[in-house]
């Protein structure tokens, strides 16, 4: 209460001070220095940022980040290194290696012996990309796809390049990417929250996640992202008791607003506006969302489609297919997280696992997009926060071994959106470790996201704290090479 | 020295400041944030500006006019019009800053600013340094007076537009096509003749007698013979000569002039291949075809709508919580309307959208039930290209009246069953770019139809689930606990509907004949094993899912281990044997007693006379963490003063990683009431080959003994 007390003090004051702003031209001068849309009018500028959007034509309207939780290894599913295979066991070359740092995990070993792929690779479509056998249903819609293998990070950690991937700073309290685009874009159906968040877990080696990875970070708290929850119940608490009617409910929520709004007058703390915004939303909340999690309406064939886990709550088919509905009814940013692809060890069988968890429900989204006619408006992205080494952490074995962490170059593939399709985009060399073409920095990569769906990178931005932030940091270039 | 005027003075050191504050926001312009009275004084720019520019042009004059030099007075006029000249410069300068702070950028902002900021510090120099050589002055006030003339150039470039100085005399450039219009050969085809051929064959200069500055004398062709054969390479002298070696005589275009690119070079050969149409459009060209790709380039891909805008205050007021109405972009006319929420659907608010329908371009209404509204005044729609209309329940009239709509170039009516005469409908749908016809109940020979009949039309049929069999996923066994003391209620259950799971309790894998099918749920009432599976026509049948199910037993008097756990998993010692809780399917949970360098081994001492028929062991399994079943059980009982092995058996070893799981191994003895009981499991000593850790010691993790 003291630090309410304290801020309401602050409060005052300020008002006061504008109040006798009056006075004379000096002080108004000085006041719209220290405030500078005193007199503009326009309420705030984050209002004028959000009339100027998008910067221009949008090619996406929405986007669905199927993100694999752990770093997937590249060089088990996208980028095909023969020699790996031909050079198992041997040392990986200094000069390959230049010096990249290590984890903790890997550092003390004395050897990074070479190890190619478990699985067989093979060419599919006409853009005869090579995919590993374990991603065969990725495969069947490679010619819808576009793969980057050369994405490049800066952590090596999980947390931090989670995070930078997801907010562009290694650290965290920025916004997340969905929130950034519901700051920017806002909602296309305000009666569902602009950014979702889909949890789900497979039985390899897994990593946390933790909400600040949808976080509003400065922005206003009606930017977070919302987690669905893994039951039959995805939103929790949406259901009025039983005896409540809408009235009742409505009434209630008409009083609540009106006492919340008395606060707010009092303590100008934006937080209370959040909250009032948030009640009216959930309150549309309880008739939108039923239809959007009933499945049972989904044609049969739909099930064939994304396997029959789809009609499992909390497993990753169940939640492509529900971020295909909610996609398909206007949310502008559904974040997937599919955790366990942190094969330091047993990498073959867990990582077989995984893929199969994921391949077919995947290939099913694009599919089930592209039916509708909606893959031409709605970004998919596949991929994990780095990639993995190509050298075998702990014991080596022809049929077992695992990777460490590598964030020098590792693949993802996007769909639709306006992202071209049927390319493979970026080289590595062939001990897959270095780009060596058209690398991608996950900053070129948000810039190229916002890019599609209309945004200039560098105008998307928000003053907080005196300095005026944005989700790509200083940095990135839009990859027009992957824009159709 | 005359006294030098209080005002020079003050006049001299206001450069100063306008410098300094000029200078702060050069640097530092991007991140300083310019309250709104500042705008309002960096919009005086455009005013303040012609100051400077008179005043330091007649400051220039006079320093050209020996006579002004000797009048004492006039020089002193010469100088306030200096130093008020240089003062307006640098007001222009900081106003300038201010103001490009605001929607300015591009490379003549920056020609502006800097020569606007040369203008300023010449002149303020050339005003410090009057007592230098007369040379450097006059040289000096020429340079300053070129550099006025530049930046008021620019600066009237920026407010004018960049060609508005020559537009009178600079002829004008043809507006650019956009992708959706161009035309192959108006577009494409004729632009190269134009550039690369009509030098020479034209209107007096008829070389060959062939003429390509005119379409007719074009396709009669010249003396060897036919320009061009529609579809036929070899025929067309066109392509024939432009493939011709560089040193053939024939080649065209002659080794002197300019020769075709090789873009040119193949658009001509393709636009010939294609059959060397005059009048065919290129969006009616394969998308996927070389002269649509390279021809494609050439155009603008955003369409230009030419229609005038909405009226901004209409178009929010269209927009509620159940329906969006938003520009494509904010530089657009067009409108794009959606419609979200099947329950809050009013039919009625359809009609709202007439007030702009000049400017809708795409209607969302996909999964809005629109069975029986009259959907016929899309017709009067003039510009709208798309149309979604998904599962939304149309009836045959519908489509007829949708198929009318000439504008449409992509309608997406997947989940709506379609009649044959509604395929008729479609199939007068010549300009549809794109169909999205997937789950419309159409046969192979209907799709086929469609295709034919729209050749230019990209038909997506979607997923077809035919022929494709899957494996169905495991049913969900629920029950409460597993352990109980009279009876146990299990449920089975599977998400989809309509399959069949059948389920046995006696430890066999279930089969599609002879295994119950699971319809209520089942009550047992002793310890036992469930196995299920689901099957269903179209699927294969699951893997099979287990659950274990104990009936608590009697409680031996005294119970003792005679081995010691492994320190790490000693749980709460003996008495986890008998504390009637399952353990949860966890090794690490403290639920476990876990052995793995000495065989676990426990003793037991029952009251007098009590009848044992039944002993059970519940073990857990996890291959991947090296716990295995024992590899021996051996169960010994003291009967009359002695023991006697009962039980010396291997339990089935596994033979692969599998999940975690637990167990439930059941022996059975003959109603015999020992004294005591002595139970010993061996764990498995050197893991199997198949292991990743093949030779290790593996575990066997105990958490119950049932005695019944």
């Amino acid at each position: 209460m003291e630090k309410e007390q304290l801020e309401q003090g602050l409060n005052h004051n300020r008002r006061k001070f504008l109040s006798k702003l009056s006075l004379g031209l000096g002080s108004a001068a000085l006041g719209s220095l220290l405030i500078p849309d005193l007199f503009s009018g326009k309420g705030n500028s984050e209002e004028a940022i959000m009339n100027a959007l998008p910067h221009f034509a949008p090619k996406a309207k929405r986007v669905i980040y199927l993100f694999q939780n752990g770093a997937p290894s590249q060089l088990e599913s996208f980028d095909y290194k023969p020699l790996l295979k031909s050079s198992y066991g041997m040392d990986l070359p200094e000069s390959i290696r230049m010096g990249q740092r290590l984890t903790g995990m890997t550092s003390g070993q004395d050897k990074f012996p070479l190890v190619g792929s478990f699985y067989d690779f093979q060419q599919y479509g006409e853009s005869r990309a090579w995919i590993s056998s374990i991603f065969p249903h990725t495969a069947g819609i490679v010619d819808d796809i576009c793969i980057v293998k050369s994405m490049h990070t800066e952590a090596i950690n999980h947390d931090p390049a989670l995070t930078f991937f997801q907010t562009g700073a290694q650290v965290g309290n920025r916004p997340s990417f969905g929130s950034w685009l519901s700051y920017g874009l806002g909602s296309e159906n305000s009666n569902l929250p602009a950014f979702c968040v889909l949890l789900s877990r497979g039985k390899g080696n897994g990593q946390g996640v933790y909400s600040k990875l949808w976080s509003n970070g400065f922005l206003d708290a009606t930017h977070q992202g919302v987690q669905f929850s893994n039951s039959e119940d995805p939103v929790l608490y949406l259901k009025d008791p039983k005896s409540m009617s809408r009235d009742e409910r409505r009434k209630m929520l008409d009083q609540i607003a009106a006492m919340n709004d008395i606060q707010y007058q009092e303590f100008n703390d934006p937080s209370i506006s959040a909250k009032i915004q948030q009640y009216e939303m959930a309150y549309r909340m309880q008739t939108a969302v039923p239809e959007i999690t009933d499945v049972s309406k989904e044609p049969d064939s739909i099930i064939k489609l994304y396997g029959p886990d789809c009609l499992v709550p909390g497993t990753y088919a169940a939640n492509c297919l529900l971020a295909r509905k909610l996609s398909e009814s206007g949310v502008r940013f559904v974040q997937l997280y599919h955790q366990g692809w942190d094969q330091h060890d047993n990498l073959p069988s867990q990582m077989a696992m995984q893929a199969k968890d994921v391949d077919q429900a995947s290939a099913a989204l694009i599919t089930d997009l592209k039916q509708r006619g909606l893959l031409d408006e709605t970004l998919v992205i596949w991929g994990g926060e780095f990639g993995r080494t190509n050298y075998c952490q702990g014991k080596i074995q022809q049929d077992n071994y695992g990777r460490d962490h590598h964030p020098r170059a590792f693949s993802i593939w996007m769909a639709g959106g306006g992202v071209k399709s049927g390319i493979v985009y970026g080289e590595t060399d062939e001990f897959g470790y270095n780009i060596t073409e058209n690398p991608v920095h996950v900053h070129d990569f948000q810039a190229t996201v916002l890019n599609l769906l209309g945004i200039d990178h560098e105008r998307l931005t928000y003053k907080h704290l005196g300095r005026r932030y944005r989700l790509t940091d200083v940095s990135g270039k839009v990859v027009k090479d992957l824009i159709a | 020295m005359a006294r030098y005027p209080k005002s020079l003075n003050f006049l001299e050191n206001l450069i100063f400041v306008w410098f300094g504050f000029a200078l702060i926001i050069t640097v530092a312009g991007s991140s300083i944030q310019i309250p709104e009275w500042l705008q309002v004084f960096g919009r005086s720019h455009p005013l303040v500006l012609h100051f400077p520019i008179v005043l330091l042009l007649l400051g220039v004059c006079f320093s050209f006019v020996p006579a002004i030099e000797q009048n004492p007075d006039l020089k002193k006029l010469a100088q306030f019009i200096w130093i008020i000249g240089i003062n307006f410069a640098g007001i222009s300068v900081l106003a300038g800053l201010i103001l490009s702070q605001e929607d300015y950028a591009g490379e003549t902002l920056n020609l502006h600013q800097w020569t606007g900021w040369a203008v300023f510090i010449i002149a303020a120099v050339l005003y410090f340094s009057k007592d230098y050589s007369k040379t450097f002055l006059k040289t000096g006030s020429l340079i300053l007076a070129v550099t006025v003339v530049l930046a008021g150039h620019w600066g009237a470039s920026l407010t004018h537009g960049e060609t508005f100085l020559l537009a009178p005399i600079i002829p004008e450039e043809p507006t650019q096509t956009n992708l959706a219009e161009a035309e192959v050969f108006k577009d494409v085809i004729q632009p190269i003749f134009q550039s690369k051929c009509i030098s020479c064959h034209k209107e007096g200069k008829v070389k060959g007698k062939l003429r390509l500055d005119n379409v007719k004398e074009m396709i009669k062709g010249g003396k060897s013979g036919p320009f061009v054969v529609g579809g036929n390479l070899e025929e067309s002298l066109l392509t024939q000569r432009i493939h011709l070696p560089l040193e053939e005589k024939k080649h065209m275009p002659p080794k002197d002039k300019t020769q075709l690119s090789e873009e040119e070079r193949t658009l001509l050969t393709e636009w010939v291949k294609a059959g060397a149409v005059l009048d065919l459009k290129l969006h009616e060209v394969d998308s996927s075809s070389s002269l649509f790709k390279l021809a494609s380039l050439r155009f603008n891909p955003e369409p230009v709508y030419s229609f005038e805008f909405a009226d901004l205050d209409q178009v929010s007021e269209l927009n509620n919580y159940y329906r969006t109405v938003e520009p494509l972009s904010p530089e657009s006319p067009a409108l794009i309307a959606s419609y979200f929420g099947i329950a809050a659907f009013d039919p009625a608010s359809l009609t709202d959208l007439e007030e702009v329908k000049e400017q809708i371009i795409q209607l969302n209404l996909d999964k809005i039930p629109l069975t029986g509204i009259d959907l016929s005044f899309l017709k009067s729609w003039p510009n709208l290209e798309t149309l979604r209309l998904n599962f939304t329940q149309l009836d045959e009239s519908q489509i007829l009246e949708i198929s009318e709509i000439q504008t449409l170039k992509s309608l997406a009516i997947s989940g709506n069953k379609l009649s044959e005469k509604s395929i008729e409908g479609l199939l007068e749908m010549q300009k549809l770019r794109q169909l999205f016809l997937w789950q419309s109940g159409l046969s192979d020979e209907q799709k086929e139809k469609l295709k034919k009949g729209l050749p230019r039309t990209k038909i997506e049929f979607g997923y077809d689930d035919r022929g494709i069999i899957y494996p169905l996923n495991q049913p969900k066994i629920e029950q409460e606990k597993v352990l109980f003391k009279d009876s146990l209620e299990i449920k089975l259950s599977h998400p989809i509907k309509t399959v069949e799971v059948r389920y046995t309790l006696d430890g066999s894998e279930p089969d599609s004949l002879e295994s119950p099918i699971y319809q209520n749920p089942i009550w047992v009432n002793s310890s036992g094993k469930l196995q299920a599976k689901a099957y269903a026509k179209g699927w294969i049948s699951s893997n099979s899912v287990s659950s274990i199910f104990m009936k608590s037993g009697i409680s031996p008097r005294d119970r003792k281990l005679l081995s010691q756990p492994s320190p790490n998993y000693k749980a709460k010692g003996i008495e986890t044997l008998f504390d009637q809780v399952k353990g949860k399917n966890n090794h690490t949970s403290g639920e476990w007693l876990g052995y793995t360098d000495e065989p676990s081994w426990i003793e037991m001492e029952l009251d007098p006379s009590t009848k044992i028929k039944n002993i059970g062991l519940s073990l857990l399994y996890h291959e991947s963490a090296y716990i295995f079943p024992p590899t021996r059980v051996e169960i010994e009982f003291f009967e009359n003063g002695s023991w006697k092995k009962i039980i010396n058996e291997q339990p089935r070893q596994s033979t692969k990683i599998k999940e975690i799981r637990s167990d439930l191994i059941q022996y059975k003895v003959e109603n015999r009431s020992p004294e005591k009981i002595r139970i010993k499991l061996y764990p498995i000593a050197s893991l199997p080959s198949w292991h990743p850790g093949a030779g290790a010691k593996g575990w066997v993790f105990v958490d119950e003994i049932l005695l019944n």
